[in-house]
């Protein structure tokens, strides 16, 4: 099926979209989102890998968060630049906003304290963004469709990091069982929360073939594939149904909190502004 | 515990060595061997502890006069 033929936003349900222009209104907005949630994610999770090159317990695990950190900062750049089929500007997305218009999951706001903290961002919000991206696989919207996979490929051995290191560190004496478990459980509600409230844009991703499950769909998927992990940190699932009190649904994420004001000024490059020339 | 690391670039190639590195168990062992030493296009990648090389001979050991020059042997 040929995006000539079609008028611009005449896309029926189903059928392909080769740019963004191709897709029904709704869905345009829905994808511009989502797709802003995975790269500003995916670039704060870079970040907090990136804070402990020097700081991980081996140096065989400072280099896995350096891998980690790159994998995570290539996506985003490859996602940020997916933003120009929408009209977006991405030297201003990228360079230009202010800790309060990211869209990055609220649980990476702050560094991780300790080493389980990292863990545990480690094994719940790297393997959260795959089940994410794994909804996409077969998306309607050809240029997301064609990435996810090479995405989903290079971050293979970051769940594996997270979940070795989990079990390794709740094997290591009650104190040690103990931070795993609460690094686990201070973060997991925001973990799933971040999936979304089943609005309708997470409708309309679904009906416009862009993802393949619901909100909630995603949110059991991703339980199911952490479960193992949770029962080796004997951390226990308080709700499956998480409390959207203050939750921005375009962003997917509390608006009575930002990152911190440090971490974005790194990832803006401020300090390296002298050096940009185009 | 010390981890050996062999790979190579197609099928037919012979394994190589690649290098080494740290790690407590088999699990964070090949983790760490990806997270190391991936930035070439690998066919595979085999990581094995080391004190599981068992050794069929070694030359040195047996021939004890052979010790002295040991790169002559290969004519280097």
């Amino acid at each position: 099926m040929s995006a000539a033929n079609a008028e611009a936003g005449s896309v029926t349900p189903g059928r392909e979209a080769a740019k963004a222009a191709d897709l029904p209104e709704d869905a345009r907005a829905a994808v511009r989102d989502l797709i802003l949630v995975l790269a500003d994610t995916k670039r704060l999770l870079g970040m907090r890998y990136g804070q402990w090159l020097l700081g991980a317990p081996e140096l065989e695990a400072g280099i896995a968060c350096a891998s980690m950190a790159q994998d995570e900062w290539g996506h985003a750049r490859l996602l940020y630049a997916l933003l120009r089929d929408f009209g977006d500007e991405t030297d201003r997305i990228e360079h230009g906003r202010q800790p309060a218009e990211y869209a990055s999951m609220d649980v990476l706001d702050t560094e991780p304290s300790d080493w389980p903290g990292l863990v545990a961002v480690n094994a719940l919000v790297d393997t959260a963004v795959t089940v994410q991206l794994a909804a996409l696989t077969e998306s309607a919207y050809v240029p997301l469709r064609q990435r996810v996979q090479k995405l989903i490929d290079e971050e293979s051995f970051h769940e594996a990091h997270g979940n070795a290191w989990a079990r390794r560190i709740a094997g290591a004496g009650p104190d040690a069982a103990a931070r795993m478990r609460d690094a686990v459980t201070a973060i997991l509600p925001g973990v799933l929360r971040w999936f979304g409230p089943d609005s309708a844009s997470s409708r309309t991703l679904q009906e416009a073939s862009i993802s393949n499950g619901s909100d909630s769909d995603l949110r059991r998927r991703y339980l199911e594939r952490v479960a193992p992990l949770l029962q080796v940190v004997h951390a226990d699932v308080v709700s499956m149904e998480p409390d959207f009190t203050g939750f921005d649904e375009h962003r997917r994420r509390r608006t009575d909190r930002a990152p911190d004001e440090r971490t974005i000024e790194q990832v803006r490059g401020d300090r390296n502004r002298a050096f940009l020339m185009d | 515990m010390i981890y050996e690391i062999f790979a190579r670039k197609s099928r037919g190639e012979p394994l190589r060595h690649i290098g080494n590195l740290n790690a407590p168990d088999d699990e964070l062992a090949r983790v760490y061997a990806f997270s190391t030493y991936d930035e070439e296009k690998w066919f595979d990648m085999f990581v094995t502890p080391r004190d599981r090389f068992i050794e069929v001979f070694n030359r040195l050991d047996a021939e004890p006069s052979d010790r002295a020059p040991a790169t002559s042997e290969r004519g280097a």
